[in-house]
């Protein structure tokens, strides 16, 4: 995987050693070197452009060059399997020193639509084999890649996510997330998940630990544990913890989720402390993260204990919007959020046996809770508007 | 001086293969021990028909000066009932106290991981240490949870006993039955619906290869073993070339429930058991016994799945040629024999 990877970026620069099967190109190729078509289809574009400003004067599009496009279409293909890239790049070398109007386009947009069939059919029906690989946990690396768009959509259009201090997630190695959850639907442990895959340079995935009750649900454990989920426990975060993963926890738990809007931003209490025994226990450091933007999400005023024991769950959150509207009271509001990661507190200095050591663990748990409580407060009194960027 | 090993269950399948598997090492004398002879005669098995239950073994284990026994006899049907009860309960804690009277330096067990049981706070990995919390609903887990807490007691109270318990997850080959090649070769084999949980099998060679490991090694303790890799309920289920069936949960419980009361049982796993992971950490097999399964996962449900398509089509009446090779066979190892004798 790794080296097709390396051959589909390396089409754009010169990649002599590719080998190319299509006819049509061969001749073209033959003829001018890649760099050469490269600059020849760069002063063509330039040359539209030109074209376009002149005859729209006073209309200034933003800043549009050729490079920017071919960034572009370099940040779209991630999205894809290093196969399906080289895929697409072949099939779109054919018409990239033709006219952007030739037919030819358009057959490279089919090609890439192709494509993109071939590829989804092939997911479906390895996944129904029961081929598709995936790790001891049971995560799914092609599943993450199908549904990695509808997470970039709500990261980057929907919740719009502003994040500080992603220089504090390690570019490999142990480290803990410790967040506030909050927003009656775990969307702010998604949205952390997203900022780090989306963000960080190394693309790091975060391993989410669900609360222990979430097995008995259907679909939803089911779906955590392929995108690389875990249930909270002490074991199971050590483990991960030791296999060097990035593991995130939001020790509220439901207590968390299932505030009301009146007791926003109030973190409940950190659970037993189960968390730093997880860090004590693999020596990792405990990254702080505070999400503000994700109590706003649904407006709940009233906690209902008849109706969660009725559908066996541990909170049913009356909103303004539910259950009244029904399933759109399920649809969160679009609210502007802020994702901020804290300094990492070192966990190594305290001894092999520090996890049974109970007075430090509640001692360090208090501290870890008020230090993301005072993130959110900072971030809090920054913030102008609930909906839009201030 | 041979060192002498007791084989209980020798007429069931894991008896049989195990004793087959140890008459091999020229350095053991083995004693089979069952109520009925096996059906396929092991050459060189000293065969002894005698119950576990009898208070005579004792005497037994004594004069044969027996050194390790091996405890495979075991009733692994899925209905609670009281016969299965004294032979699986009662029967392995006799054999226990006969063993705790003589000179035994080793008792191998062979158990499941079923006995962790199937819950919803489960670890994805459960340790050896783990509380024991086996469904009641079945028999074979509810008397297996049953022997191994007690096991706990006893192996804190004679820890110079050695005894050592295999915990198997689930056992997939093509010719043993368990729960689970019984709930794969089911017509239909059920999930219930939006539960996907990650599983662990192991080959039937693989039990076999673990139980005489252990033996040889004379390594005690308790041990998961599986395949080192997962695969979750939906892959092995396909793997295997089954076609899974959803089920609402609700409605499998109550159905389960319903038919629970006859004497077929609903499907021949707990339902708690394709809900919940039941997956056990296998450091201690990696580091302690040193034993290394040689199938993947994968490679198990492959092999069962084409077997089991080519018991679909065996004819009728077997073709001449298939006997000539029979009896070929049969000559080429008489031949064998006697040049080796």
């Amino acid at each position: 995987m790794g080296n097709t990877h390396k051959a589909a970026e390396g089409l754009f620069e010169s990649d002599a050693d590719v080998q190319e099967e299509e006819n049509v190109t061969q001749k073209i190729q033959t003829e001018t070197s890649d760099q050469d078509v490269h600059k020849k289809l760069m002063a063509e574009l330039d040359g539209l452009i030109e074209r376009v400003r002149e005859a729209t004067p006073g209309f200034e599009p933003p800043q549009f060059t050729p490079e920017r496009l071919m960034e572009r279409v370099k940040k779209e293909l991630k999205h894809y399997t290093p196969d399906i890239q080289l895929g697409i790049l072949k099939k779109l070398r054919g018409t990239i020193n033709e006219d952007l109007l030739d037919i030819d386009t358009w057959k490279g947009i089919w090609y890439m639509l192709s494509y993109t069939a071939e590829y989804q059919t092939g997911f479906v029906k390895e996944q129904w084999r029961g081929e598709n690989a995936t790790d001891e946990w049971g995560m799914d690396w092609e599943l993450r890649q199908v549904v990695r768009p509808f997470f970039e959509f709500l990261y980057g259009n929907y919740f719009r996510v502003e994040v500080t201090g992603i220089e504090n997630i390690p570019d490999e190695g142990r480290g803990l997330i410790v967040g506030n959850h909050s927003g009656q639907l775990p969307w702010d442990g998604v949205m952390v998940a997203a900022a780090v895959e989306v963000e960080h340079p190394e693309e790091r995935i975060v391993r989410t630990l669900f609360a222990t009750w979430f097995p008995t649900l259907p679909f939803l454990s089911a779906f955590m544990v392929r995108l690389g989920g875990a249930t909270a426990t002490v074991e199971n975060a050590t483990r991960l913890l030791e296999q060097d993963e990035l593991v995130a926890v939001y020790p509220e738990g439901y207590k968390g989720v299932s505030k009301l809007f009146r007791h926003r931003y109030q973190l409940a209490r950190f659970g037993r402390g189960g968390f730093v025994k997880m860090a004590l226990n693999a020596k990792a450091s405990i990254i702080p993260v505070s999400v503000v933007g994700a109590e706003e999400t649904y407006i709940a005023i009233h906690k209902s204990n008849t109706l969660a024991k009725l559908v066996g769950t541990p909170y049913f959150p009356i909103s303004l919007r539910f259950p009244l509207f029904g399933l759109f009271g399920f649809i969160p509001l679009p609210t502007k959020w802020y994702i901020d990661f804290g300094e990492p507190i070192p966990m190594d200095g305290y001894g092999d046996d520090a996890s049974n050591n109970l007075l430090l663990v509640t001692r360090l748990s208090d501290k870890v809770r008020g230090i993301v409580q005072q993130m959110i407060n900072k971030r809090l009194g920054k913030r102008k508007s609930v909906f839009f960027s201030s | 001086m041979k060192k002498t090993i007791l084989v209980t269950g020798v007429a069931g399948y894991w008896g049989a293969r195990v004793a087959a598997q140890l008459v091999t090492e020229p350095e053991y004398h083995v004693i089979g021990l069952d109520t009925e002879p096996p059906t396929q005669t092991i050459k060189e098995l000293d065969f002894v028909q005698a119950d576990i239950r009898d208070p005579a073994l004792l005497d037994l284990l004594k004069s044969e000066k027996v050194n390790t026994v091996c405890h495979l006899l075991f009733d692994e049907q899925i209905r609670v009932s009281e016969r299965a009860f004294d032979l699986n309960v009662m029967g392995t804690m006799k054999l226990l106290g006969a063993c705790a009277e003589s000179e035994i330096s080793q008792i191998v067990m062979k158990s499941s991981m079923m006995v962790y049981g199937a819950r919803y706070a489960n670890s994805s990995f459960l340790p050896e240490s783990h509380p024991l919390k086996g469904s009641r609903r079945y028999g074979y887990i509810r008397h297996m949870t049953e022997i191994e807490e007690f096991c706990d007691g006893f192996d804190k109270e004679m820890p110079e006993l050695g005894l050592t318990r295999l915990r198997f997850a689930g056992i997939v080959g093509p010719t043993a039955i368990t729960p689970m090649t019984r709930f794969l070769r089911s017509q239909w084999a059920p999930i219930l619906l939006g539960f996907d949980p990650i599983m662990q099998v192991i080959h039937e060679n693989d039990v076999v290869a673990a139980i005489v490991h252990s033996i040889v090694n004379e390594i005690s303790g308790v041990f998961n073993i599986a395949c080192e890799n997962t695969l979750s309920l939906f892959q092995m289920i396909r793997l295997a070339g089954k076609f899974p069936m959803p089920v609402l949960h609700p409605l499998a419980y109550r159905g389960a429930s319903l038919l629970g009361g006859r004497k077929k049982q609903f499907i021949p796993l707990d339902l708690d058991y394709i809900r919940y992971p039941w997956v056990g950490a296998l450091e201690k097999m990696q580091n302690e016994l040193g034993f290394t399964p040689k199938y993947t996962a994968e490679e198990v449900l492959r092999e069962f799945a084409h077997k089991r398509n080519q018991g679909n089509y065996h004819p009728a009446f077997k073709s001449l040629s298939d006997e000539d090779m029979d009896l070929n066979d049969v000559i080429e190892e008489r031949q064998y024999m006697s040049t080796t004798a």
